[in-house]
């Protein structure tokens, strides 16, 4: 009948009754798939803390799911941490030149508002256009040319102006002191002193309350002339001298306990909780003496059988303490963020005792101690029992 | 006629486009699997230096550590044995634990015998044997008073390291089972004096501490009962398939004869 009103056959292809059973299958079969997780914002949250500057370093960009950003922001709110720090990386969110493409910044920085988190952002890893000028033998994604450097400006006003309000605490870049994470190439204080100075000036245009992190250096004893790096407390100095202190708010800074608990003391040879305060005697040496120091990345790290670990409860006392020494005896720092809350997937390594949580968002006894710090309850006993005496 | 032909070609179209795939998928499969040798190529020819390099980390007694007299460990010995079983001289590389992948990578070992776990993020590039050794949480209960496995544990005390994997565990079943007392302890050696001296009914510790803990206490009685799996497994290249065969088959000789139980009593 309908064949006859229409005259469908002469008008549509004469396979059109297959074309239209197809459809209707495919309709069928998407409506019987399940639908994705979703991840609905709820009404806003805020942290309940005792403790502000306890903070944990998350590891949430490459998440593909949006309800995995979530459930892993409330477990920072509900463990009682206010700030997190977060990795933007710049290839990621300019992947063309002006071509700007903010999705996945977006959902983090949603989710980390509606539970009344602060975020400080890592920028950084450069994207292949802005590496033009290198042979792709040569370049990695954190070789960053001197060329480019107003194009990073340009993206850290771009990012910073985006997210106003939200992430007011920017660092520029990683670690500069290592040769992998200078592109593997020398490292060069001077040369990074130019790129804050070319980042600073634009960042503060695109929000006033902006404040700018020296990149944090990472702990080590490299000596001057090295292929893998250089000593953070020499690289440090000589940022000064190449004349970076007007060009950034604060500085960031990585410390790690390795096998050391929290008091012990800092040296110069020596790798630490506290070495942090040989970076601040630099700070005090050559800039203004309230700049203040944000740890963006500590903790220790209870594998079996890495070198540089100890034993889960050694883990758990020393993270409490260096929490407990940090607020009796340095005023000038900021924030200590815990490296690091959750892995998407374990790395089956050591990398997998730094976290609080296992991928399957199951708390680590680290993550409750940390929890009861910062939220001041009350422990009934100590965490663990005196040993037995035969 | 002409209008039911017309309605039936997609159909035939469709059966045919199947069958020619299919026979395709099938030539396919069967040229992959002429390719594949039948047996096993001579041991020597898979050592192009000689020698079967063998990546270890000997910091993790006594699976591997190192004296003034050199290497000893399970792993050495099981690396010995592997060697000797596949007829081909043996050399160990001791580096750090983070560096084992990145030797295996760059061609500085053959294999890698170093408590390694499987990986299935990385056997893109690395192919594993079967496992060795399993170093999995155990329930330690003195044997006149057993408890066999976590589901037993309500009402009674469970000792435990504290911060530990075990630690963890015992917290998941908290949520599983009627409620049993926790008594977290600093060293697992702690936690396993705590059921000896009667302050604690099972221990959950992983198996390298339980067993040799059983070592210092042979008079003591206990039962052991496995809650958890840790396989201990060997590492080769993903592109040497041949190698991994050979390992393989070691490995399955010296469990057969008993080498590899022998092996594994004399460390713990």
């Amino acid at each position: 009948m309908l064949n006859r009103i229409l005259c469908v056959d002469t008008v549509l292809s004469p396979h059109w009754r297959w074309y239209l059973r197809a459809a209707i299958v495919w309709i069928i079969v998407s409506s019987l798939l399940p639908a994705g997780p979703r991840a609905p914002l709820g009404p806003p949250q805020s942290v309940v803390t005792n403790k502000p500057r306890v903070c944990v370093h998350t590891r949430l960009i490459d998440e593909v799911w949006e309800w995995t950003i979530q459930r892993s922001l409330q477990l920072v709110r509900e463990m009682g941490a206010s700030t997190i720090v977060e990795f933007f990386p710049w290839a990621y969110l300019e992947p063309q030149q002006g071509r700007y493409d903010w999705a996945v910044a977006d959902r983090i920085v949603k989710h980390a508002r509606n539970q009344g988190l602060q975020v400080i952002a890592r920028m950084g890893l450069v994207p292949a256009w802005a590496r033009a000028d290198v042979e792709d033998t040569h370049s990695t994604l954190n070789y960053l040319p001197e060329t480019s450097y107003e194009h990073f400006a340009s993206f850290v006003a771009a990012f910073a102006a985006r997210y106003a309000g939200d992430v007011n605490h920017i660092i520029i870049w990683n670690e500069p002191n290592l040769a992998f994470e200078w592109g593997y190439r020398p490292v060069d204080p001077a040369a990074y002193a130019r790129l804050l100075q070319a980042v600073y000036a634009p960042a503060h245009q695109a929000n006033p309350h902006v404040v700018v992190l020296a990149a944090a250096l990472a702990p080590t004893l490299e000596p001057l002339g090295s292929a893998n790096g250089l000593n953070d407390l020499l690289y440090l100095d000589a940022l000064y001298r190449a004349g970076a202190a007007p060009h950034f708010d604060a500085l960031a800074v990585h410390t790690y306990g390795f096998t050391e608990p929290p008091a012990a003391e800092p040296a110069e040879n020596r790798l630490n909780f506290r070495r942090v305060e040989l970076l601040h005697e630099i700070m005090l040496r050559y800039d203004r003496s309230d700049k203040p120091v944000y740890i963006t990345e500590t903790g220790w790290n209870d594998h079996p059988r890495w070198a540089s670990a100890v034993r889960p409860a050694q883990r758990v006392s020393y993270t409490i303490e260096a929490f407990e020494y940090a607020e009796a005896n340095w005023p000038w720092l900021e924030k200590m963020c815990l490296w690091v809350l959750r892995y998407p997937a374990p790395t089956r390594s050591y990398p997998d005792n730094f976290t609080l949580l296992t991928p399957g968002f199951q708390p680590k006894p680290i993550y409750y101690a940390v929890q009861s710090y910062a939220r001041g309850t009350e422990r009934s006993a100590d965490l663990w029992l005196p040993a037995p005496i035969d | 006629m002409a209008a039911r032909a017309d309605r039936l070609r997609p159909l035939t179209v469709l059966v045919v486009a199947s069958v020619a795939l299919w026979a395709l998928a099938g030539a396919l499969f069967a040229v992959r699997w002429a390719s594949v040798p039948r047996s096993l190529p001579h041991a020597r020819s898979l050592f192009p230096y000689g020698e079967m390099r063998i990546g270890v980390d000997a910091s993790s007694p006594p699976f591997a550590a190192v004296s003034a007299d050199g290497l000893f460990g399970l792993e050495v010995d099981l690396g010995q044995a592997l060697a000797e079983q596949i007829g081909v001289p043996l050399r160990f590389v001791n580096m750090g634990f983070d560096g084992l992948y990145d030797s295996l990578r760059a061609d500085q070992v053959d294999i890698v015998i170093a408590q390694l776990l499987f990986d299935p993020m990385l056997t893109r590039a690395v192919r594993y044997s079967r496992p060795y050794y399993n170093a999995g949480l155990v329930l330690v209960s003195p044997a006149a008073r057993p408890v066999l496995s976590m589901a037993a544990l309500p009402g009674r005390a469970l000792a435990y390291e504290f911060g530990s994997e075990a630690d963890a565990e015992a917290r998941r079943w908290l949520r599983r089972v009627l409620p049993f007392e926790q008594r977290p302890y600093e060293l697992p050696s702690f936690a396993l004096d705590a059921v000896r001296l009667g302050q604690a009914d099972a221990a959950l510790v992983d198996a390298a501490s339980a067993h040799l803990y059983l070592r210092d206490y042979p008079n003591w009685k206990a039962e052991i009962s496995r809650v958890t799996d840790s396989l201990y497994v060997i590492a080769s290249r993903a592109d040497r398939p041949a190698l991994a065969e050979h390992v393989n088959a070691a490995l399955d000789a010296l469990e057969a004869d008993g080498r590899l139980a022998r092996l594994i009593a004399r460390w713990f």
